[in-house]
């Protein structure tokens, strides 16, 4: 979070740095070649190209939403909130439990459900819920994980992270059964809708819920942006980041802003979560891992701890990881080896992220 | 007054939703349906005999109540009133609960698809198989009159000084006994160290004789995982380096063991006794070739990459793509065990004998190198990194050497896990291997090998005795880390070196700077 601008370093030039750059060179030639070669063979059109870039950003929008999360709080406690993917899944739950509560509820006027009748109420309760339930979930967890292992070595409280996203994971699936539930979305969000573009003599669905997710993860990154940078409450945050200590001298409750950006990360995340949800169609116990881990690979593409950083390392993770198997030629169900090939990349190459800040030894 | 009120509503806000979570988890039925069992009250689920589920009420309220009462225990009408309003707030919270999930089962809603453990019969037996109303009242009853009997029980210990005279009892005792003959005897004996040492040798020797197909099994799960341990706490506890994906490792030393010696995908076949060592190398390879570029990384950027790493493997292992080379989802089957000089080794205790041996050896080999020069150097590294590189220390060379060690455990470890179940596959490699040893660390306490072993007795051997809690385990997993992390971080049994680290800031008689925020950059 701290605006510190980039130092050049002019250390000697050594063998690591050569290896790097013989090894990027390397790299990208193999790139390009293989992208030429997969452009000139034609195995997928043009429409296809677009349908992957498009899935990509959405993807990447809920990316960039989760990686707030991670920047937002390392920022502050240079830890890993490791439990942050289970908010997400927490908030996954509670728009599906909304969803399903609105279904059962008739509404004389229309014949139909509460939830076919008042779409947008639907969907806006859904959120509000979700994000609330998530946020609730962040507090408590930093209440009960965190705050008692402030001080501790650093290992202690990522353990600790590791141990309350165990538990989480577990807890939705013995509370909730194992099986994978199906969100119920409202009728004009019906997963298959949405706008038809021609492209290239095909048609290229862009989904309702695609475009709701997009939008409103930008929405909301762009208000969190204003909240942290713009307003006096943001200011305490970045006080709190920079120095605990002189900003408790200032008057600053740090306590108070510790649990408050667990609050609004988890609201985040809840949001996310419901996106996930409302988008992709399928949740169960498990669902926000993955995500988060990606996420987590997003912040650290962005520079962990820089907000900025993190959406344009959300949104490049989710078009890289939905364009790259096409491009290197491979399974697609090797995409996640493409994300996390990534985040080992990144950490030894550009520790630092792609806008972040040269971090000094102590927080690395 | 108005303070132990608002206390003891806090308390019983806190225990509420504690013990509404433990019915929403379907732990207080089945903490019942077990206490049943073991006190043959002829009480579960299925006969529908609640005694059991009362007693765990009781129980909690007992418990709730005597904390409440903590806020001042000095006159009796204190202890009272805190903990009436403690008990008050349980017993309204967890009664509300019950007669909304009654009322909802009542009306034949079936909650079972939201909720998975609130189905019919679970409700009837919350309801102590009554209907509704008076089983809520009797809910509210149990949380009432236990709470305040509770507060009312921790008032009398405490006006009896019960508390300091048992303590001083239990201290007498324990000096008499270690001051006894016998035992100032035993402790001066250079030799008993020895007797001790025979003794435990005989009973790992002699125990696998004694335990049937099933717990040799158990038993050689647990010893897999000892051996793992003991490969991480070289990583993790001696080296201090925090890997997450050391189920990598693990996955290459089974597949190593796989792939050379079972008759598909890659028919090589070649025996047992130098596939092992091929995977032990194989694996400690790996660890180097993943070493190089990542150890330059400190503490938790050093944790992801490595649990990328393991994901990464996981997903190569099942994916399509290389599933002509690895055997795909399926694994792989039919992997060819050892023999002994003629002996073919098959059976489940055979394979515990060569656990054992394979966690002899480790033991032998960890300790002399933990007491060594580059034990030492391991240990300056893991307390101060730059420090130790002012002293001379390579820390690099040694990290890798720490990181290479540990996998060639792992390695050693997966081959003999794939070689006993004669197959594996992505199933067997998943993350919770690495989060369960990393557990059984922390558990045991780091860079401790009775720690190792302790650790993994509890976390991987308890479960197999408390079999209906299979469905909590990975929950009280979670929870134990957390728990342990905030109360006893060092684990039960600790390296001594680690306890005085961790408990460093108690002997300090003013707080640090670092106390308040952590460390600053």
């Amino acid at each position: 979070m701290s605006e510190t601008k980039p130092k050049k370093s002019t250390g000697r030039i050594n063998s690591f740095t050569i290896i790097q750059a013989i090894i990027s060179v390397l790299f990208l030639a193999f790139l390009s070649w293989r992208l030429y070669n997969v452009i000139n063979s034609g195995v997928y059109g043009p429409d296809t190209w677009v349908r992957f870039a498009l899935s990509g950003l959405i993807i990447g929008s809920v990316y960039a939403l989760i990686a707030i999360g991670y920047t937002l709080v390392y920022g502050i406690l240079f830890m890993i909130n490791f439990a942050h993917g289970e908010i997400m899944m927490i908030g996954a739950f509670s728009g599906y439990f909304v969803f399903e509560a609105l279904k059962s509820v008739p509404v004389a006027a229309t014949g139909l459900s509460f939830l076919d009748s008042y779409q947008i109420i639907s969907v806006v309760l859904a959120f509000i819920v979700g994000m609330f339930m998530a946020a609730l979930s962040g507090y408590f967890l930093e209440r009960i994980a965190y705050r008692p292992l402030r001080g501790a070595p650093r290992l202690i409280p990522l353990i600790s992270a590791i141990g309350a996203s165990i538990f989480l994971q577990n807890a939705a699936q013995v509370m909730f059964g194992p099986k994978r539930r199906t969100y119920y979305n409202p009728m004009s969000l019906s997963r298959s809708q949405g706008w038809r573009i021609p492209i290239g003599g095909e048609e290229v669905i862009l989904t309702y819920t695609g475009v709701l997710t997009f939008v409103l993860s930008i929405f909301l990154l762009i208000a969190l942006y204003t909240l942290v940078m713009r307003t006096r409450y943001g200011r305490s945050m970045r006080a709190v980041a920079e120095n605990k200590q002189t900003a408790a001298l200032m008057g600053i409750d740090v306590d108070r802003i510790i649990s408050n950006t667990f609050i609004i990360s988890g609201a985040l995340g809840g949001a996310a979560g419901v996106m996930w949800g409302i988008h992709n169609g399928i949740i169960y116990h498990y669902v926000g891992f993955i995500p988060g881990l990606k996420a987590f690979t997003a912040a650290v593409l962005g520079g962990i701890g820089n907000i900025p950083g993190a959406m344009v390392g959300g949104i490049f993770l989710g078009i890289v990881e939905s364009l790259g198997p096409a491009v290197l030629g491979i399974d697609f169900q090797l995409k996640d080896v493409i994300a996390f090939s990534i985040l080992v990349l990144v950490l030894i190459f550009r520790p630092s992220g792609i806008m972040g800040e040269v971090l000094s030894e102590e927080k690395v | 007054m108005k303070d132990l009120i608002k206390q003891g509503l806090r308390l019983g806000l806190v225990f509420g939703v504690v013990i509404i979570f433990l019915i929403l988890f379907g732990l207080t039925t089945t903490l019942s349906d077990i206490l049943g069992d073991f006190v043959n009250l002829d009480s579960n689920t299925r006969t529908g005999n609640s005694s059991g589920l009362m007693i765990i009420f009781a129980i909690l309220s007992l418990w709730a109540g005597s904390r409440a009462s903590a806020a001042d225990r000095s006159k009796w009408k204190s202890a009272l009133v805190s903990g009436a309003a403690a008990s008050l707030v349980i017993g309204l919270f967890v009664a509300a609960f019950i007669l909304l999930v009654g009322f909802l089962d009542s009306k034949e809603i079936a909650m079972r698809d939201y909720l998975a453990q609130l189905d019919h019969l679970s409700i009837q037996f919350l309801l102590f198989g009554r209907s509704l109303i008076p089983g809520v009242l009797m809910t509210f009853g149990i949380f009432f009159f236990f709470g305040i009997l509770g507060a009312l029980l921790a008032y009398w210990f405490e006006a009896k000084n019960a508390g300091e005279v048992i303590q001083k009892q239990v201290f007498i005792l324990k000096e008499k006994v270690l001051d006894s003959k016998l035992v100032t005897q035993y402790k001066e004996n250079p030799i008993s160290k020895w007797i001790g040492y025979g003794i435990l040798g005989i009973v790992v020797f002699l125990m696998p004789q004694f335990l049937g197909k099933y717990w040799n099994y158990a038993m050689g799960t647990v010893g897999i995982y000892v051996l793992m341990g003991l490969g991480l706490n070289i990583v993790v506890g001696l080296a201090g380096l925090l890997d997450l994906g050391y189920v990598a490792f693990f996955a290459i030393g089974a597949y190593t063991a796989g792939l050379l010696t079972a008759p598909a995908p890659i028919a090589l076949q070649i025996g047992f006794w130098p596939v092992l060592i091929l995977s032990v190398v194989f694996a400690a390879f790996a660890g180097i070739i993943l070493g190089i570029p990542v150890l330059r990384m400190r503490g938790d950027y050093l944790a992801i990459v490595t649990l990328g790493f393991g994901e990464i493997i996981r997903v190569l292992i099942r994916s399509d793509m290389m599933s002509p080379y690895l055997g795909g989802p399926q694994g792989i089957r039919d992997i060819a065990g050892p023999s002994f000089f003629g002996l073919s080794i098959n059976t489940e205790k055979a394979y515990l004998y060569l656990i054992i041996l394979a966690i002899l050896l480790t033991i032998v080999f960890t300790n002399s190198l933990q007491n060594s020069r580059v034990g030492r150097a391991w240990m300056a590294m893991r307390e101060d990194e730059t420090v130790a590189q002012a002293m001379g220390i390579n820390t690099f060379y040694y990290k890798l050497m720490a990181f290479a060690t540990g996998a060639a455990f792992a390695g050693l470890g997966g081959a003999l896990f794939a070689a006993r179940n004669q197959y594996t596959g992505p199933a067997d490699h998943t993350l919770m291997v690495s989060i369960n040893v990393l557990c059984l660390l922390i558990v045991g306490g780091m860079g401790s090998i009775p720690g190792v072993i302790i650790g993994a007795f509890v976390l991987k051997g308890l479960p197999e005795i408390l079999r209906e809690l299979e469905l909590y385990r990975l929950l009280v997993f979670g929870a134990l880390l957390v728990i342990m992390m905030i109360i006893r971080p060092e684990g039960i049994w600790p390296a001594p070196r680690r306890r005085m680290e961790l408990h460093e800031k108690e002997l300090e008689i003013l707080p640090t700077d670092d106390s308040l925020v952590g460390k600053e950059g």
